[in-house]
């Protein structure tokens, strides 16, 4: 088996509130695997988006290590860290995730575009993203046009474009009507069983039911549930 | 509104509803119901054969008559007027929704706390597990359905998977609950 897409090693975050230390989360390990789906779950305050935001680097932790496709993101700063988090991973959060500006095609390439590629060949790559999310005949249309449910797709489509192949969503069907969000559930799984990795927070059961493993976070530390649900 | 006779679910009205589509015989009757319900609720040859006994005692189905049938036919069955106005008011009322189902795990978890509040995490973790595997269980299920095709067993899935999603949601509310109130 290759090395996990990512991994938290003795994970923690704290924060300062009138002069107290403030336990935010950890010590937590995680280890996604590639082609992995996991859900995590618990009440709100447990510290899931923090987790989110310290497995994407976007925020820094207290202690610990994330690995980023075997490389220590603590280690890395400014433009190495940004290329590497740009190579390898997209966000979805519950809105606001395109450019209101441009097409679902062209937010879809951005990322390419970021690392330096050219339109003339990040066109059909993006093209293909969006069509593993049955959206390729939409390519052209604005986010203004596209329903939540379509532009939840988009934004799958952009965090896992060409080589990029982690997804960390943040309630992404939050805004979504069941059905619409079904299908959302879908194509994140349908990409998991392509090989792309998955770290899903969510409210909704429905919704984690989707994935290999529901973790469950209380007070900063997992709790012992449902480790893994799909027999795989 | 409510009936006097059979279970919970209506069987009754299940088999009018059928009857009402064209006469049936009773292996007929019990392969349609299985095939409409997606197989989610089975139904014994015994079981339908005593509710066409009770439908044909209150005057909502009837037995057609023989020169209907073939020789060595097996008995068909069809809906009176009386019986489709029963089922028309059955399609009409909602389903009656109190008092409400005996819950097994609602009661549990009351004794649970009545006994001593500290013995109830582990319970709601536990079951809270368990309610995810059979929420995954069935999601891979409706993953492999499909939804135009097989419409009632999909229907059946999102029906199943929204009852343990309320399980969970209401075993995190008790969780919370428990939490707000302190240590006891």
């Amino acid at each position: 088996m290759s090395a996990p897409i990512l991994q938290l090693v003795a994970v923690e975050r704290h924060f300062e509130s009138a002069g107290q230390r403030l336990r935010a989360l950890g010590p937590v390990d995680l280890e996604l695997q590639r082609g992995e789906f996991v859900a995590i779950m618990g009440p709100s305050g447990a510290g899931k988006s923090t987790l989110l935001g310290l497995a994407g680097a976007l925020e820094h932790p207290d202690g610990g290590a994330v690995f980023l496709d075997g490389q220590n993101l603590v280690a890395l700063r400014g433009e190495q860290l940004a290329a590497l988090r740009r190579r390898h991973v997209g966000y979805v959060f519950q809105d606001l995730n395109l450019v209101d500006g441009l097409t679902a095609l062209e937010n879809t390439r951005l990322p390419l575009e970021l690392d330096g590629a050219v339109r003339r060949d990040a066109d059909p790559i993006a093209l293909a993203a969006l069509e593993r999310v049955g959206l390729a005949a939409l390519a052209h249309r604005f986010p203004a046009e596209l329903s939540g449910g379509e532009r939840q797709r988009v934004a799958i489509a952009r965090a896992f474009v060409g080589p990029r192949e982690l997804l960390l969503a943040d309630e992404p069907t939050g805004a979504l009507d069941s059905l619409s969000g079904e299908t959302v559930m879908r194509h994140l799984r349908a990409a998991c069983d392509s090989g792309k990795s998955a770290l899903l927070v969510t409210h909704d059961a429905r919704h984690a039911a989707w994935a290999d493993r529901v973790l469950h976070l209380v007070d900063g530390r997992f709790a012992l549930d449902a480790e893994r649900i799909r027999g795989r | 509104m409510h009936t006097a006779h059979g279970p919970p679910m209506s069987v009754r009205h299940s088999l009018l509803a059928l009857l009402a589509e064209e006469p049936r015989h009773g292996y007929g009757l019990k392969s349609n119901f299985e095939r409409s319900t997606a197989g989610t609720w089975p139904l014994n040859v015994g079981q339908v054969y005593t509710t066409l006994a009770r439908l044909e005692r209150d005057g909502l189905a009837e037995p057609t008559a023989p020169t209907e049938q073939g020789p060595g036919a097996r008995q068909s069955w069809r809906i009176t007027d009386l019986g489709r106005a029963a089922l028309a008011q059955w399609f009409e009322a909602p389903v009656a929704l109190d008092p409400p189902a005996r819950d097994e795990l609602a009661i549990k978890v009351l004794l649970a706390i009545a006994a001593d509040v500290d013995s109830v995490g582990p319970i709601l973790v536990r079951q809270r597990a368990a309610a995810l595997l059979r929420m995954a269980e069935l999601t891979r299920a409706k993953a492999k359905a499909d939804p135009a095709r097989e419409l009632p067993w999909v229907l059946v899935l999102d029906a199943l998977l929204l009852k343990l999603d309320a399980e969970v949601r209401w075993l995190d509310l008790v969780a919370a609950r428990l939490a707000a109130r302190g240590p006891a």
